[in-house]
């Protein structure tokens, strides 16, 4: 086996992998859209201490959280057609795409319903007292006083859940969706230089990952406007 | 197809037996992790020249990228620099015969350690200068001072992240199966495919990944409480 290490092939496969990387931002977009939807409906039974309910929940969390996301994955690609084979709809041909949606959306959703439940908890009960006095209702409240605050400090958690978030769609290709990952194991396979290849996929992560990461510190220091500097200097 | 239960007994029975390779991948990593982070940490603490920016970079590299990556990364690349070493001192090393195994806890400590430098890096920032400064005036020396005072507290402070941590790593270690390693996700793929049992087989290691995550939390949550008693409060 030659072992030259070919610099060149880096630029070259970068502009290819560069062609994939809206299905990573899809999955990613996605995932954390719909994450974030579900995260709020299951933070809400834990909030108002709906009894059984709560404890479902509480596992389906910890079941989420104690899982490596490969595994959950594959729960999801052979879980899923095998639970709607019994109400018989057939999707064992459905494009993998929903599938690692389907799974990154679990993935998060465990994730921010902690974070929001953590969020809106921090957030002091007299500011919900304060609100009623001045004749707001509950759901005004809540919407007006409670979220905005809750939003500010669960913002860099959600931050995190997403860099993580966009790192783990590294793992969709193992079921066969075509992403920058995807396309790379082809490229492997047909320069049989995988270093190259791995090194290119690991610059684009690499980027993608500051680039998020900038552009939410600008967001959080956006939504921390209103507070004192020794507050958001943290 | 239904779901046949007896068989993800069965299938737990047999990945389970795995269990104490995949619980060396990860603990190892994180150990040798841990060493690399307090150098890592008092480095870019006290912002040595030149070492600094590069652990700086190393740190965000590995941050910023999937662990899938460090691990193909190591894969790959370590065979082509240990060949050239050995070609050119004349060695009879073959870069075949380092086992896969050693690649993948290569990899994740690298990992770890990255991960593992930003918690203790924000430990140490978090005790109180004060308390350097207390130690400085009864007449410790620096390492006494770190050793003493601020290394504890740091790391007491950081056990929930730690365990985060832990069982990350605990997690990553199911990225060995695309390196065919014989861990609790590649055995359960093995399983599967003999036995043509997919979800059963993945069902059982979910399982296993899951309360092994349960145990560690549980003992991580025990061992916290026991090593702040000092913080609680009151006489």
């Amino acid at each position: 086996m030659a072992n030259d290490f070919d610099f060149t092939l880096i630029a070259k496969v970068l502009p290819i992998l560069l062609q994939y990387l809206p299905v990573t931002l899809e999955i990613l977009v996605f995932a954390t859209f719909f994450g974030m939807l579900l995260g709020i409906v299951i933070a809400i039974p834990k909030l108002l201490h709906i009894p059984v309910l709560k404890h479902i929940i509480t596992i389906y969390i910890s079941f989420i959280r104690g899982t490596p996301v490969l595994v959950q994955l594959f729960l999801v690609f052979y879980g899923i057609p095998a639970l709607l084979k019994l109400v018989h709809i057939d999707v064992t041909r459905m494009d993998a795409m929903y599938f690692v949606i389907i799974t990154y959306t679990l993935s998060n959703s465990a994730s921010f319903a902690e974070i929001f439940r953590a969020a809106i908890l921090t957030v002091d009960r007299g500011q919900m007292e304060a609100a009623y006095s001045v004749g707001l209702s509950g759901i005004q409240a809540f919407l007006r006083i409670v979220l905005p605050q809750a939003i500010r400090v669960a913002f860099p958690n959600m931050a995190n859940t997403m860099i993580s978030s966009l790192k783990d769609t590294s793992l969709a290709f193992s079921i066969g969706v075509m992403d920058m990952v995807g396309r790379g194991e082809t490229l492997i396979a047909s320069t049989t230089r995988a270093l190259e290849i791995y090194l290119a996929l690991s610059i684009v992560y690499y980027v993608i990952v500051m680039l998020l990461e900038k552009g939410l510190k600008l967001n959080e220091r956006y939504l921390n406007r209103y507070m004192p500097k020794e507050a958001t200097s943290s | 197809m239904t779901i046949d239960i007896a068989f993800i007994f069965e299938a737990l029975i047999e990945i389970s037996k795995v269990l104490p390779l995949t619980l060396f991948m990860a603990v190892t990593p994180v150990l040798l992790g841990i060493f690399i982070g307090i150098i890592v940490a008092f480095v870019r603490i006290q912002q040595t020249k030149i070492l600094a920016p590069l652990l700086n970079f190393y740190v965000s590299f590995f941050r910023g990228t999937p662990i899938i990556m460090h691990i193909m990364l190591v894969y790959f690349g370590i065979p082509i620099v240990v060949d050239v070493i050995s070609i050119t001192f004349k060695l009879e090393f073959q870069s075949s015969s380092i086992p896969i195994l050693l690649f993948v806890i290569l990899a994740l400590t690298l990992s770890a350690g990255a991960y593992t430098s930003e918690i203790i890096r924000s430990g140490i920032l978090s005790v109180p200068k004060g308390q350097l400064e207390a130690a400085y005036a009864v007449g410790l020396t620096f390492s006494q001072a770190m050793r003493r005072y601020i290394l504890p507290q740091a790391f007491s402070k950081s056990i929930p992240n730690f365990t985060n941590v832990l069982i990350g790593f605990l997690h990553a270690t199911s990225l060995a199966f695309f390196l065919s390693v014989k861990e609790l996700t590649g055995v359960a793929n093995i399983v599967a495919s003999i036995n043509l049992k997919f979800l059963e087989a993945f069902i059982a290691v979910g399982l296993i990944y899951w309360g092994v995550s349960a145990i560690i939390e549980w003992l991580a949550h025990r061992i916290e409480k026991r090593v702040t008693a000092y913080s609680k409060g009151g006489i």
